[in-house]
């Protein structure tokens, strides 16, 4: 796992953020056993109360779940994991639209435009 | 809990600490930064009660520091202090010697983790290498507070690495520990707390994931702010 954090946003903020990237890729499945914090910590080489941090937030907006003693798992929660997905899209759209929108380019172009770039950019990979 | 509380001190005429005051808690990583002469080594050496202080007071755990602190508290030097001499095992069985708490089993462990031969003459032992040892030493004793002088400074960048991985390990586990550097870069994300200092005195204390949230701001953001203004 190797993710790059920027030292302006939170740093926990920043691992929940990439959790949520892996649910929404189907990279970590529903049930998936995720790292312990001391791990995790070990692995992104960030701070272990970081770590602790994000995984109560995670737990709080069920992302993810324990149960007793067993490590933590992805929640199976269909309607959780459906919203994460669709919260990541949609803020992905609302950004693409905030920086479009300051140079009044029309939507029919744009969608053209879109369409057009993102299935070049899926022959690409 | 370390507690430096209104903490002055002089050498000769010139007052190195001005009235300082910071904590730090077990379980956390503080880390106290500044340029060199700021007075962050004689802060560390006045926790361990190494050097006297002329006002103000220092608890650890609620108590001032006595002979049995040291089984609860070590200081790791900027630089390796055991006779060049020794191999790295003679140097294990100083330190069994003269400090109970010292754990064989956890120094093993950290040979391991820096790949160090314990066979080897500290003198014969490159910086990096010797650096590695230096903390080592502290590192394998079974106390709850570790203090460390610059313990990136002057290294590669793989033993720099190297060290950074001791702080998210077992190694560190639920210890208090207190680091100094002038060079943040590399372990941004691996603190808790930023104790910034120049001039004998306290400039900004501050959570570093606090900082980010409320402010948005990187430890750099907040020292160019502190000291360059």
């Amino acid at each position: 796992m190797d993710v790059k954090f920027n030292n302006r946003d939170p740093v926990y903020v920043q691992v929940i953020r990439h959790f949520k990237e892996q649910i929404a890729k189907g990279s970590f499945a529903p049930g998936h056993v995720i790292p312990s914090r001391r791990e995790l910590a070990n692995q992104l080489k960030i701070n272990p109360n970081t770590v602790q941090r994000a995984y109560k937030e995670m737990e709080e907006q069920k992302l993810i779940y324990t149960e007793g003693n067993m490590p933590s798992c992805i929640t199976k929660d269909e309607t959780v994991l459906k919203s994460v997905r669709e919260e990541l899209i949609s803020e992905a759209v609302q950004v693409f639209i905030s920086s479009i929108k300051s140079i009044n380019a029309p939507l029919p172009e744009i969608m053209e435009l879109v369409q057009k770039q993102y299935e070049e950019a899926e022959q690409r990979d | 809990m370390i507690e430096v509380k209104n903490v002055s001190k002089k050498y000769k005429r010139k007052q190195v600490l001005k009235d300082m005051s910071f904590t730090a808690e077990k379980g956390q990583i503080t880390c106290l930064i500044g340029i060199n002469g700021a007075g962050k080594t004689t802060i560390m050496k006045s926790i361990m009660a190494l050097t006297p202080i002329d006002r103000g007071e220092i608890l650890i755990d609620g108590k001032k520091i006595s002979k049995d602190a040291y089984e609860k508290i070590t200081y790791i030097p900027d630089r390796l202090t055991m006779s060049p001499n020794y191999t790295i095992a003679q140097s294990f069985e100083f330190m069994a010697d003269f400090y109970k708490v010292w754990n064989e089993q956890r120094a093993t462990e950290l040979l391991a983790f820096f790949q160090l031969d314990p066979n080897d003459k500290i003198s014969s032992l490159s910086k990096g290498n010797t650096a590695k040892v230096n903390l080592l030493l502290g590192l394998a004793l079974d106390v709850d507070y570790i203090l460390m002088d610059e313990p990136f400074s002057g290294i590669d960048i793989f033993s720099r690495e190297q060290i950074a991985n001791v702080f998210t390990s077992h190694l560190i586990e639920n210890r208090g520990v207190i680091i100094t550097t002038h060079e943040i870069n590399d372990i941004e994300h691996l603190i808790d707390k930023a104790v910034l200092i120049g001039d004998g005195r306290v400039l900004r204390e501050m959570n570093v994931e606090e900082m980010r949230e409320t402010e948005g701001k990187s430890v750099v953001d907040v020292m160019r702010e502190v000291y360059v203004g």
